[in-house]
């Protein structure tokens, strides 16, 4: 086998490779996007603890990711969101305390009196590489993606 | 229980017997894009103080659920009446499958009970939600006099796209019985309640039905019903998700 075989060959070893890892990385991402929605379907959307739940909704737009979370009735001033490895810690208070019992006949005595809630990122967040806007109880998170290696 | 009328794999059940006056209006209200439709009738059974005549279940297709309701036991979609408006509403959004023999059941009893034209009330989720303060509301109908009505109050014909979902089928079906349909559609969310949209939707769906229609508490209160509508949108996202709803954002190549 002459050097340029030998190159064209370690050529194609190599994007064969590349191929393979990028299928495993598009696999990993769709398992743990399916994950979290299993996750987010059996957790109920609130807690003894007196905390609700909010909804929120992810998109990737290639570069980066948008979240938009309601938080409808939340303290806007209260608003406190954290970045921790590939999670975001969200937690903000409400205007007004509510009483499950309001809404429902169960739910004892449970007083809510703020929004709490992690959400899971594939990657790593650089909190420099994110933007926040707040609009009628509810944000937008962009989430700049990090460049892969 | 006044009658129960059986009707594929579903059961469809008149708590007391009553009587539509003319002209006969239905409004149809499903778990869909933003819970539009949904809060939108759950708005008009309170303002009108419309009373609960019945309701349809089926243990293939419906999840086994009774809806507790002041003290009584109802079924999972509930109808509402009043002497010319009947009110179709639920929180449950049987699976794809089921659509075709739940689009018959409704328009059979539509039939029966002499309504003259079937409503129904949507979201059409857009991507740009977030920013928009100004909804635009469309409509889709097989009954050409509502369109001056509609045009009245600012909705738009929907001229191209897809529809995905009950009202999808709801719509071919009452094509095929050559019912007079509508369906109006106000510009939401597709993931979030949205009250705010279900007001606009009212807002037309009202004039079509020549009722008032006072939507200020759902613009005031549209936090708290954010709030409270958390776990019926939840509980419908899956279901949005498995029929594909995200077609609805797709460029048509239409001819």
């Amino acid at each position: 086998m002459s050097t340029d075989e030998f190159e064209r060959f370690w050529r194609r070893i190599k994007e064969i490779e590349r191929r393979i890892l990028e299928s495993f990385r598009e696999e990993e991402e769709r398992i743990l996007k399916e994950l979290e929605e299993i996750r987010k379907a059996l957790m109920p959307s609130w807690s003894y603890e007196g905390y609700l739940r909010p909804l929120y909704t992810m998109r990737d737009l290639g570069s980066e990711y948008v979240l938009y979370i309601d938080l409808p009735n939340a303290d806007q001033g209260s608003i406190d969101i954290k970045f921790k490895g590939n999670t975001i810690l969200i937690r903000a208070k409400l205007r007004t305390k509510h009483k499950f019992s309001e809404w429902s006949g169960q739910g004892g005595e449970t007083v809510f009196t703020e929004y709490r809630d992690v959400i899971t990122l594939p990657f790593n967040i650089d909190p420099n590489c994110v933007s926040l806007r707040q609009r009628k109880g509810m944000i937008e998170l962009r989430i700049r993606k990090p460049k892969r290696a | 229980m006044f009658r129960e009328v059986d009707f594929g794999e579903f059961r469809l059940t008149e708590y007391k017997y009553f009587r539509m006056k003319e002209p006969a209006y239905a409004l149809l209200a499903m778990p869909d894009t933003g819970l539009v439709g949904v809060i939108g009738a759950n708005h008009l059974i309170k303002v009108l103080n419309l009373e609960e005549v019945g309701g349809v279940d089926s243990y293939v297709y419906l999840p086994p659920i009774a809806v507790i309701s002041k003290k009584e036991i109802r079924l999972p979609i509930r109808i509402f009446a009043s002497d010319n408006l009947l009110v179709v509403y639920s929180e449950f959004m049987p699976p794809p499958q089921a659509f075709p023999t739940l689009s018959k059941v409704l328009l059979d009893y539509f039939e029966r009970k002499g309504v003259s034209h079937v409503l129904m009330a949507s979201g059409l989720a857009v991507q740009n939600r977030f920013e928009l303060d100004q909804l635009k509301t469309y409509y889709i109908t097989t009954k050409p006099e509502v369109e001056e009505v509609l045009k009245g109050v600012g909705a738009q014909p929907f001229e191209n796209g897809f529809l995905v979902g009950p009202y999808a089928l709801m719509l071919k079906e009452a094509l095929r019985a050559e019912m007079p349909v509508t369906l109006v559609m106000t510009e939401s969310f597709l993931e979030f309640p949205d009250p705010e949209a279900s007001a606009k939707n009212l807002e037309a769906l009202s004039k079509v039905i020549g009722i008032t229609v006072d939507v200020k508490e759902l613009i005031e209160r549209a936090e708290a019903i954010r709030m409270r509508a958390r776990d019926a949108m939840k509980a419908v996202m899956p279901s949005l998700t498995r029929m594909r709803k995200e077609y609805e954002y797709s460029m048509p190549l239409n001819i």
